[in-house]
């Protein structure tokens, strides 16, 4: 779950009024800068360095032509992030986000995490890649004035104290784990990230609450996950929950906790703002972890 | 959007042990989530009213994609949906005391560029322009017993945080698709899609037995095969729609371009169908086959 990405669809923006002016009246979601506030409310907090954790679960499911969808997992997932004010010459003040986040999957019997998983197509077990992605973080930030040089949009749709945000960032990029000619034979990243958040207006817009009450739709659409070892298998992966922003990171589920606390105490905390190192991806995590399977000559008689 | 296939699996799913503590620690004294009749009162409140014949209306909107391999996701439309309902309490002697619902729903594509509904469309893969066939499913109904249809007492599937409460429903479906021929089973041809369904609240508004409805805000997201009016003939790849929306205070709220459209095209759909609307249930590819002759088969002699 890329609640980056999220943020960079829905913001395209920053926020630019100071918070000591914002105090004292209502956020006007009408105006780049109350709009990025909005934004920073919902995304962490606005006070620097509070964190903030999400959380949701669902369940992922096979799609494959011609078969009936499989349940395959449950999915439970959390992300934990703090946002810092940035300063830009030109762009104003805006907020950074930096996080971390895990997506666990769970036999849907038990609910526990799995280590090992029969994959029924291929009839193989496999070893099963929690997906861990340390950081989840922006590089510069969102400001009142947006890169393309036009003012920061609020996109929330507004009805009566309802507000809510339908992001969705389709993603189609070289595949890390592929070679150096996707273009020529494929192998492509190939998946979108789906968010719906929901709130209330007068939460939203309520400056003397530091972050705002949010409820998350969150659904994906993949390729295989690289440790299923589907290969060029025709098909694809969804995923569909739902969950919410804690008002603590004690409020979690006692599955990610014990898994947190037996795995990953890392993901107590988010990474610090000094943290500079490249996003973490499922995909590039599966590089650091797995070793590839070098290609053989191809035998000749 | 088909409600009324959420409904139908909320009597399969998983227990919630946690949601039912959490809603036991709220000590009101109202619906209770840990009997199956407070389920189904829980239930009712969500998809309609507890009053009879009270018409309630959704509304949600987003976007659709397509993703075919090899190319990156293109958005095709904007949506802009509306069901309109009602309830009506029945009773059977072995199924105990129940309701029906009774609804109509729209789905308009909208140009993503001009956020017009569209009544032709240049389908870029076969370069053809197309007829637009806008979703009109009349009726959508459903009914609802204490009883599962597996059988089971109803259960209580969603979860609950501090006040919140959310339900993930998923389904998928995969049956004879009444456009194909009749040897889907050798050749293919299946209908192939999922509804997948957040529906989030507050758990004191929900348990609370003197608010008649619910209020909702809801995530629904769709995969399924090329719509038959794009004339993709089998093509490789399907359409998604991610979307949110809420239930709203009334149907005077509906966006302008919505209350347009039924006013010029769709008057019906100002209120719900009768309580007792006895008609089998419409499709948008049942709808299909009223609207569109079929094309002349390819058979050579």
């Amino acid at each position: 779950m890329n609640r980056l990405l999220f943020g960079a669809a829905v913001a395209a923006g920053t926020m630019s009024a100071s918070l000591a002016a914002a105090t004292t009246d209502r956020i006007d979601l009408s105006t780049p800068e109350g709009g990025l506030l909005a934004s920073r409310k919902i995304s962490c907090s606005l006070e620097d360095g509070i964190p903030v954790t999400y959380w949701w679960h669902g369940e992922m499911y096979s799609r494959i032509p011609g078969e009936k969808d499989r349940m395959l997992f449950r999915i439970e997932g959390m992300n934990i992030r703090q946002c810092e004010t940035v300063v830009d010459p030109e762009r104003g003040t805006g907020f950074r986000l930096v996080s971390r986040e895990i997506l666990l999957y769970l036999d849907p019997e038990t609910g526990r995490p799995l280590e090992r998983w029969k994959n029924p197509w291929s009839g193989e077990e496999v070893d099963v890649i929690q997906t861990e992605n340390d950081p989840v973080s922006m590089k510069t930030g969102f400001f009142p004035v947006r890169r393309d040089g036009k003012p920061y949009e609020f996109d929330a749709t507004i009805i009566g104290n309802d507000w809510f945000t339908t992001g969705a960032t389709p993603l189609f990029y070289l595949n890390p784990l592929a070679g150096d000619y996707q273009p020529y034979v494929g192998g492509w990243y190939h998946a979108v990230e789906m968010f719906s958040d929901f709130g209330q207006v007068d939460d939203l817009t309520d400056p003397s609450r530091h972050t705002a009450h949010v409820v998350l739709s969150w659904t994906r659409i993949s390729k295989w996950l690289p440790w299923m070892k589907m290969g060029d298998r025709v098909g694809l992966l969804y995923v569909t929950s739902a969950g919410r922003k804690l008002d603590s990171w004690d409020q979690m589920g006692g599955t990610m906790r014990e898994y947190i606390d037996s795995h990953a105490p890392l993901y107590r905390q988010p990474p610090p703002f000094s943290d500079r190192r490249e996003n973490e991806t499922s995909w590039t995590y599966f590089r650091k972890k797995v070793e590839p399977v070098p290609p053989r000559p191809r035998e000749r008689p | 959007m088909r409600k009324t296939l959420l409904l139908a699996t909320l009597g399969t799913a998983l227990l919630s042990v946690s949601a039912i503590a959490a809603a036991a620690k709220t000590g009101v004294p109202g619906i209770d989530l840990g009997k199956p009749e407070g389920v189904l009162m829980a239930s009712r409140k969500i998809q309609c009213s507890l009053q009879d014949g009270e018409a309630v209306t959704y509304y949600w909107r987003g976007n659709v994609f397509s993703r075919v391999q090899g190319e990156r996701d293109r958005l095709l439309f904007k949506v802009e949906g509306m069901n309109i309902r009602r309830c009506t309490t029945v009773t059977d002697p072995e199924k105990g005391t129940g309701f029906k619902l009774v609804s109509r729903e729209i789905l308009l594509y909208l140009d993503p560029g001009t956020g017009e509904v569209v009544r032709t469309w240049k389908n870029p893969w076969t370069g053809e322009e197309v007829e637009v066939l806008h979703i009109a499913n009349d009726p959508v109904n459903s009914t609802w017993w204490p009883v599962g249809r597996d059988g089971k007492p109803l259960s209580w599937t969603g979860s609950t945080e501090g006040n919140r409460w959310w339900q993930t429903v998923t389904v998928p479906l995969f049956y004879t698709n009444p456009l194909a021929g009749d040897y889907q089973k050798y050749v293919g041809g299946f209908y192939h899609a999922t509804e997948m369904f957040n529906f989030m609240g507050d758990l004191d508004d929900l348990l609370d037995p003197t608010r008649p409805t619910a209020e909702i805000r809801v995530g629904w997201v769709r995969i399924a095969d090329w719509l038959p009016w794009m004339q993709m003939s089998g093509r490789e790849g399907e359409v998604y729609y991610h979307t949110a929306g809420v239930k709203l205070a009334s149907w005077d709220e509906l966006p302008e371009v919505m209350k347009k459209e039924i006013d010029a095209n769709f008057p019906e759909y100002r209120d719900a169908p009768p309580g007792d609307d006895p008609r089998p249930n419409e499709t948008s590819w049942t709808y299909f086959k009223k609207k569109v002759q079929p094309a002349q088969g390819g058979r050579s002699h």
